[in-house]
């Protein structure tokens, strides 16, 4: 048994060029980094050289879970995987994809915390790691095959209880836009063309272990009843979407659960029922993304929920929608979440029958049937904006040849016909013709192909792109400077959540206040949406707890588009949540006690090697200059409002400055240059990469 | 009830087992593996040391579930090992999801359109049955080590008495009962001791703690078993059931 609860205790490693399997000491080696993206950015920090491209043999790729995943803590599914991202442009940096499934929890069951993968294999392989027994198996029968038929023919050989993350043809071609993926809809997008360079199909896991609780069981079972009765639907939204006898209020949120509205595809089908949040055995029935996304006329075809390992929130919808077999030729069911649900719908501008209509849910159907065996990755959403704006705006047709351009059916692509996805995406899989290539590189690599220089693209609103050939994720529209600050500091799109899963709660803006002030030491850390005001400190702490808490999800394996837990359902809690969770979890799990302030220093020290590994890759320090940029458009308004007025998510810019000089203070960093200083590293242990960045000049 | 009634009465319930339209003896691969070799002990001589126990007492309670309700979490499974065992283990997990979540309990062979997550999405939670007498995992036991309990009257694991030979493992039809490497021992379903864990922790409401009754003729089995009754419980059977 592992000395500490939590993690399994080993961490492993696999060099696919020469064969070689080692495994390390988790606690010895990457307890200060926790695990998750922690392990991911310490092992590209200390192994990979400057200069490393994605692609290369010396690029590695991190599998990293932590020491909550596989326990009952609520919402633990999420497996970080770390890399240099190959579509951040202009240079790749560092980053991370994250999926969910039952992969995490295996590995642990497997009895390891993170996988290693590094170097490239002579000929196509998969690697088996089953109860800590790891292998290198022959993938020549598997390559060229799509994700769903290589997850069946390992499960032939793991047996049917092993999760498969698989590449499909998009990461053999070495498609930058792809995916490796899980339990059928579960994918981290970016990776998949790393595994495919390296001549990887796939990981297959299987484990019989456990993962030991270290604390009091009696304790533990009191704390995830806890955190249980905190939940709110997905996205932690507390609020329902429409009125219920239990709710003091509704709002536009995604839960929508609510008695008369049914999972129609059901046999026979089940009544969501009021969902009162004091009721712990009808957590599942609050949301369906599905809905969400698509519609009410997607609850006729809502089978059930689905989703990770020990997650209550069932944030995947599996749906059956039986035309779809007769027109497309495709198996009824299907399932995704968010971004993967509505990858097919999202390339057209129009259908017959309206964004929400029945062609749109067919057309989320076949997208989600292609793209998910294909592998293919589409950046939350960023591939289908660019290819809109391209075919509207004439591009494509000006740098297609034009036979390429007659091959495809545009005449069914204008008029919303969801056959056209088995054109477009299959070709983007195979990389076939210059329309298909352009668009698997990824926004950033694609403008620079076709010669559009990347300031059009961030001029425009309704492109959301943001910066280094990705697009926004959660930015002024959802929380004024907060959102701004986030959208800054990553190397693809942010995937930060903590702040948007607070103000999009559902609660009025008078209840976000006063827990605001709880949190961040005043009411003014939030807005109503919509009607900003201009900077505070108390923006800047929230900013800082938003990507720290974030960091801490990824690295405790907790899932940051649930978390955090500062508000809550509940009326007789004023609708607080707490916000030690996380280090109540941790402590009990581990056994190493740690406060709430202790477990986010950690969190600090993970997100400053992050910070780290982007000043040593950029090779500069000028990180306010040259990395934290914000996009044009977000100090425009279509309606050509002022910033701060009722009504407008538009930004000022001398504001977002001193967004950036309180951000920056609130870290301890230089405010010149946006670099931490030698002082910041050291004071979370990191000498060792203040002395690193100092020789190589890039300290303020 | 007088005990000579009691007795008719069991015997009367046991033929039926064997002659009647039972799933037991109509599947006649059970009786051919040796396992279903039906005994009733005395009811005076219940509970005696020279005598093997047989378990004569019907469960109070089991808990059921309802496939078309279960999204897959998995809750069940962590919250039975982690409460009770202080430790996240689905491979000794009394209620059990993970085999079935992928492919269905017929696994690969079925193939996409089979059920659970490449499926039709309909998930099985496969389930202690408490089974009536005969009780295969019990009867299995060479140190008599599945017991009734006192509270709920379900088939339990006495650690004391298990010396993990694994027989019960291979004498459940539904496999059910587990093997914890950490402490050598087999553990099957004990409801919680009437409290069972994993339907407080399901959250779709898909598992009920309900009265007992007999699942053991609807369920169909997952494999064949292959365990052996011992000789002197076999004896037993004999002493019992000869005509």
């Amino acid at each position: 048994m592992a000395k500490h609860g939590g993690w399994a205790g080993k961490v492993l490693r696999v060099d696919l060029s020469t064969g070689r399997i080692s495994t390390e000491d988790t606690i010895e080696k990457y307890k200060d980094f926790l695990g998750g993206t922690g392990i991911g950015y310490k092992v590209i920090w200390d192994e990979v050289p400057i200069g490393t491209k994605p692609f290369d043999p010396a690029n590695k790729v991190v599998f990293g879970v932590g020491p909550l995943a596989g326990t009952g803590a609520p919402c633990n599914g999420r497996t970080a995987v770390t890399t240099l991202w190959p579509t951040c442009w202009p240079k790749p940096l560092v980053a991370s994809g994250h999926m969910g499934g039952h992969f995490a929890a295996e590995l642990k069951y497997a009895g390891f915390d993170a996988i290693i993968i590094e170097g490239r294999a002579d000929r196509p392989v998969w690697l088996q790691v089953a109860d800590g027994k790891v292998e290198i198996k022959d993938a020549r029968r598997l390559w060229g095959q799509g994700i769903r038929r290589t997850t069946v023919e390992i499960n032939q050989q793991m047996g049917p209880e092993a999760s498969v993350a698989a590449i499909g043809q998009a990461g053999e071609n070495l498609v930058p836009m792809s995916v490796v993926m899980n339990s059928y809809s579960h994918s981290a997008g970016g990776i998949g063309g790393v595994m495919g360079s390296k001549n990887l199909k796939a990981i297959g896991v299987r484990g019989t272990g456990s993962v030991r609780i270290a604390g009091n069981k009696g304790e533990w079972e009191k704390v995830v009843k806890l955190h249980l009765s905190l939940l709110g639907s997905v996205n932690q939204h507390v609020v329902p979407n429409s009125p219920q006898p239990w709710a003091e209020y509704y709002g536009v949120t995604r839960w929508v659960g609510s008695r008369g509205r049914k999972w129609g595809a059901a046999e026979p089908s089940i009544e969501t029922g009021e969902c009162d949040p004091r009721n712990l055995n009808r957590i599942s029935y609050r949301t369906n993304n599905a809905v969400f996304f698509l519609g009410e006329k997607a609850w006729q075809y809502t089978v059930r929920g689905n989703g990770c390992t020990s997650c209550p929130i069932r944030c995947h919808t599996m749906l059956k929608v039986p035309a779809v077999s007769s027109k497309y030729g495709i198996p009824a069911v299907g399932q995704n979440t968010c971004a993967g649900l509505i990858l097919g719908r999202d390339f057209f501008k129009a259908f017959p029958d309206g964004p929400m209509g029945q062609t749109a849910i067919e057309a989320c159907m076949v997208g989600m049937h292609l793209a998910d065996d294909l592998g293919i990755w589409e950046n939350y959403g960023q591939m289908q904006r660019d290819f809109k704006e391209l075919y509207y705006n004439g591009t494509i047709k000006n740098k297609v040849g034009e036979n390429e351009f007659k091959s495809y059916s545009w005449d069914k692509y204008e008029k919303g016909d969801p056959s056209f996805l088995f054109e477009l995406l299959t070709r983007i899989a195979d990389k076939e013709g210059e329309l298909a290539t352009a668009l698997g590189l990824g926004t950033g690599y694609h403008l620079e192909r076709w010669g559009i220089p990347e300031q059009e693209w961030q001029k425009d609103q309704k492109v959301a792109y943001w910066k280094m050939g990705h697009p926004k994720h959660h930015s002024n529209e959802d929380a004024g400077q907060c959102g701004v600050i986030i959208n800054t500091q990553y190397n693809r799109d942010a995937q930060c959540h903590s702040h948007v899963n607070f103000t999009r709660n559902g609660l009025p803006i008078e209840v976000q206040k006063r827990l605001a002030a709880e949190i961040w030491g005043s009411s003014d850390a939030v807005d109503a949406l919509a009607a900003y005001t201009p900077m505070n400190i108390s923006k800047a702490k929230m900013a800082k707890w938003s990507l720290l808490r974030k960091e801490l999800h990824d690295s405790l394996s907790l899932c940051n588009w649930m978390g955090p837990w500062i508000a809550s359902p509940l009326k007789e809690r004023d609708y607080r949540g707490d916000d030690s969770i996380e280090s109540l979890l941790y402590s009990l799990a581990t056994g190493d006690k740690k406060s709430r302030e202790e477990l986010d220093k950690v969190a600090e020290r993970i997100f400053l090697l992050h910070r780290a590994l982007t000043i040593r890759y950029m090779e500069t320090k000028e990180m306010r200059a040259q990395h934290d940029t914000v996009p044009d458009w977000v100090f425009t308004d279509p309606a050509s409002k002022a910033s701060f007025t009722q009504g407008t998510n538009r930004m000022d810019k001398e504001d977002i400055k001193l967004a950036m000089d309180m951000y920056y203070e609130e870290m301890g960093w230089d405010k010149k240059t946006g670099s931490p200083t030698a002082a910041a590293y050291r004071k979370l242990g990191l000498g060792n990469v203040a002395d690193e960045l100092a020789k190589r000049g890039l300290l303020p | 009830m007088s005990p000579e009634n009691e007795k008719h009465e069991i015997l009367e319930r046991t033929r039926n087992y064997v002659d009647g339209n039972h799933l037991f003896s109509r599947r006649e691969f059970l009786l051919i593996s040796g396992v279903m070799v039906v005994a009733v002990s005395s009811l005076e001589a219940r509970g005696a040391k020279e005598t093997p126990l047989i378990i004569m007492d019907q469960a109070k309670g089991l808990v059921i579930a309802d496939p078309t309700k279960c999204v897959g979490c998995r809750r069940c499974e962590l919250a039975c090992t982690e409460f009770n065992d202080g430790k996240a283990s689905p491979t000794i997990a009394r209620i059990k999801v993970r085999r079935n979540l992928n492919f269905g309990p017929k696994g690969l062979d079925t193939g996409q359109r089979g059920q659970g997550n490449w499926g039709n999405g309909l998930v099985i939670q496969d389930l202690c049955k408490q089974c009536p007498h005969p009780v295969p995992c019990a009867n299995a036991c060479p140190n008599d080590a599945i017991v009734v309990s006192p509270t709920t009257r379900a088939r339990v694991v006495d650690p004391n008495k298990c010396t993990g030979s694994k027989m019960c493992l291979r004498a459940c039809p539904w496999e059910m009962l587990s093997f914890d490497t950490d402490t050598n021992k087999a553990t099957k379903c004990f409801l919680c001791d009437g409290n069972p864990k994993c339907v407080e922790a399901c959250p779709s409401e898909a598992l009920s703690y309900v009265a007992w009754r007999d699942l053991t003729d609807k369920a169909p089995p997952r494999v064949i078993p292959t365990a052996v009754v011992p000789p002197e419980k076999a004896q037993t059977c004999n002493d019992c059931h000869k005509k």
